[in-house]
């Protein structure tokens, strides 16, 4: 018996997503076989690892971050290009923690987005709070604002994709689509945006959680997205998928005690999304980031 | 294939009122027009009535008035179910037990008392098993001891307890496995479920269309028998054999055997509906749309 014998081949493809624009461009996806699975097929493109930045000083944040950032929490480019420069992050996530304020306004909102992307070598992804209302006008508003930046924009939900998404398409983005932890509910969402939406600009945020706090459903869910894809070449779940772990991880009990277990942990959540074939994952500390690219290489 | 008509039930309205103010009229309804649909049992779920056990000797009585179809008890206090039992002129189904201790020890007996059938579950004290081995052993546990107190497993119907399909797409497919199991794991034994369960959650026009697909599949297998809407009329046009081209659709569909671009609109969506209930394509509320 050879070793070939026990090597299979899959039908399905994995969507290469470009964020970007011309001469500022990264792509995810692309791959043909199972997460690391290097012997079987061809995987074109490592998962990436971003760092998130705020656009306001974020409050309640574990001091354990807050003291990474302390001289650049006041403005979201020197964030972000700390992140770029000193930390090696192959991308940025920004998290508009702005609109959660009163009296929030998408258009200033917006200009910040646009400031903080042009003065960026690399593109960006753009997080909205995730609430179905609040984050349409400031969403649509990023969109129209940077166009042509080609961000990754979301995420959109099943009861405000049709808006942001029309935005999206109109000024050139491409989008999250972000469903709770269930695997038929984002297959409906990928059906639904499909519809007027490219699917190779769609990136698909399956919701993730934090080890200790339902890791093993996000897990599940994520090899499930992964499969359906590779290996019964289910046309719409062939998207690259993103893991948003810093967050979560930072706020967990166990990170909030020590430094040193909270960057185990957000790096042992952030890997474990890895395995299950997250292409893009953000965190919040510099030290996990390293982790987890030193150990998917 | 057997059919049991679900349409009395404490969750409905109508029906709860009705039992709780004594008021025969619209259950005798219930149960004439669920028997002119042509089920061959009617089920009476009154829940436990732990306040009112009487309530089940009642409502039996009344139905009897109208209908000679046997029934099937539906409740999981026992004392509900002897109330029930003593009044019953055609011998009636107990639903149901399970292997959890409480209901071995007080519901199981009943049907050994009263020389009856009882539909008996995969529950056990360790909750409901995850997949076909473990609902096989779950149950083969549970008919030993049935045996064990006089009744033969002629007289058993397994419900294999199915969860619904945007529960748990892969154990839907599973489930066919295990009909098929279904005479090796306990001969001479029946079997049955409650199929309304598998489309809950689905949006309410779209569920007749996935009960029946998954139906006639089932009999396929020689599901003995299920407890289905009494008045979803194509469901019981299809078990009961008057729609032989759509069964051997859904048949073909099952083998894989089908060209897409010769079909209607409503053969496709039949297909469509086969490959979500085998597990082939991932399932979502559009499934039919795509």
């Amino acid at each position: 018996m050879k070793f070939n014998d026990f090597l299979d081949t899959y039908k399905g493809d994995i969507k290469e997503v470009i964020i970007g624009k011309e001469g500022k461009s990264v792509v995810i996806g692309g791959e043909n076989t199972l997460p690391f699975h290097y012997f079987e097929g061809s995987i074109p493109h490592k998962p990436l690892l971003a760092l998130e930045v705020w656009d306001t000083i974020p409050a309640n944040w574990s001091p354990h971050l807050l003291s990474v950032y302390q001289d650049v929490l006041q403005c979201p480019v020197a964030w972000a290009k700390k992140c770029l420069n000193t930390y090696n992050a192959d991308l940025v996530s920004l998290y508009l923690s702005s609109a959660d304020e009163e009296n929030a306004n998408p258009t200033t909102i917006a200009e910040n987005v646009k400031k903080i992307a042009e003065a960026l070598p690399v593109p960006l992804v753009v997080y909205g709070l995730g609430d179905k209302d609040r984050d349409v006008p400031v969403l649509k508003e990023v969109a129209r604002v940077c166009a042509g930046e080609g961000m990754l924009l979301g995420p959109v939900l099943k009861d405000n994709y049709e808006e942001i998404g029309k935005a999206a398409l109109e000024y050139g983005h491409s989008i999250i689509a972000q469903t709770p932890i269930d695997i038929n509910l984002s297959k409906e969402l990928n059906v639904k945006l499909s519809k007027f939406f490219p699917r190779e600009r769609i990136v698909i945020d399956p919701l993730s959680s934090a080890l200790g706090y339902g890791l093993d459903y996000s897990f599940s869910i994520m090899e499930r997205v992964k499969q359906v894809g590779v290996i019964h070449g289910d046309e719409l779940m062939k998207m690259p998928i993103i893991g948003n772990v810093g967050r979560d991880s930072w706020k967990t009990k166990e990170a909030k005690e020590s430094k040193e277990q909270g960057i185990m942990w957000e790096a042992l959540t952030a890997l474990t999304l890895a395995l299950a074939g997250a292409n893009l994952l953000i965190l919040s500390h510099p030290e996990s980031m390293h982790l987890v690219r030193k150990t998917i290489g | 294939m057997i059919l049991i008509g679900e349409n009395i039930h404490i969750l409905s309205k109508v029906v709860s009122l009705s039992i709780k103010e004594k008021k025969a009229k619209p259950l005798q309804e219930l149960v004439i027009r669920q028997a002119e649909a042509g089920v061959d049992y009617i089920d009476l779920n009154v829940g436990p009535a732990r306040k009112d056990p009487e309530s089940m000797r009642w409502l039996v009585e009344i139905t009897q008035e109208v209908t000679d179809l046997p029934l099937s008890l539906d409740t999981t206090n026992p004392k509900t179910m002897e109330a029930g039992l003593t009044v019953c002129k055609v011998k009636p189904l107990i639903n149901s037990a399970s292997g959890k201790e409480e209901s071995k020890q007080e519901m199981l007996p009943l049907a050994a008392k009263y020389n009856c059938d009882i539909i008996v579950s995969v529950l056990t004290d360790k909750g409901i098993p995850s997949d076909t081995n473990a609902r096989a052993e779950a149950i083969m546990e549970t008919i030993t001891y049935a045996n064990d107190i006089g009744i033969p497993n002629e007289s058993i119907w397994v419900d294999p307890i199915m969860f619904p399909l945007c529960v748990d797409q892969v154990q839907i497919s599973e489930f066919l496995e295990f009909i098929k199991l279904m005479p090796d794991i306990a001969p001479g034994a029946k079997s049955t479920l409650g199929l309304s369960n598998l489309s809950n959650g689905v949006p309410h026009h779209l569920r007749p269309i996935l009960n029946q697909v998954y139906l006639v599949m089932l009999q396929r297998y020689n599901l003995y028998s299920s407890i289905v809407d009494s008045f979803d009329n194509a469901l019981i046009n299809l078990v009961k054999g008057k729609l032989p081209e759509t069964v051997n659709l859904i048949y073909r569909a099952m083998d894989g055997d089908v060209d897409l671009s010769t079909l209607s609109q409503e053969e496709r969506d039949i297909v469509k509906t086969v490959n979500v209930l085998t597990g082939k394509t991932l399932f979502s509320n559009s499934w039919l749309e795509i």
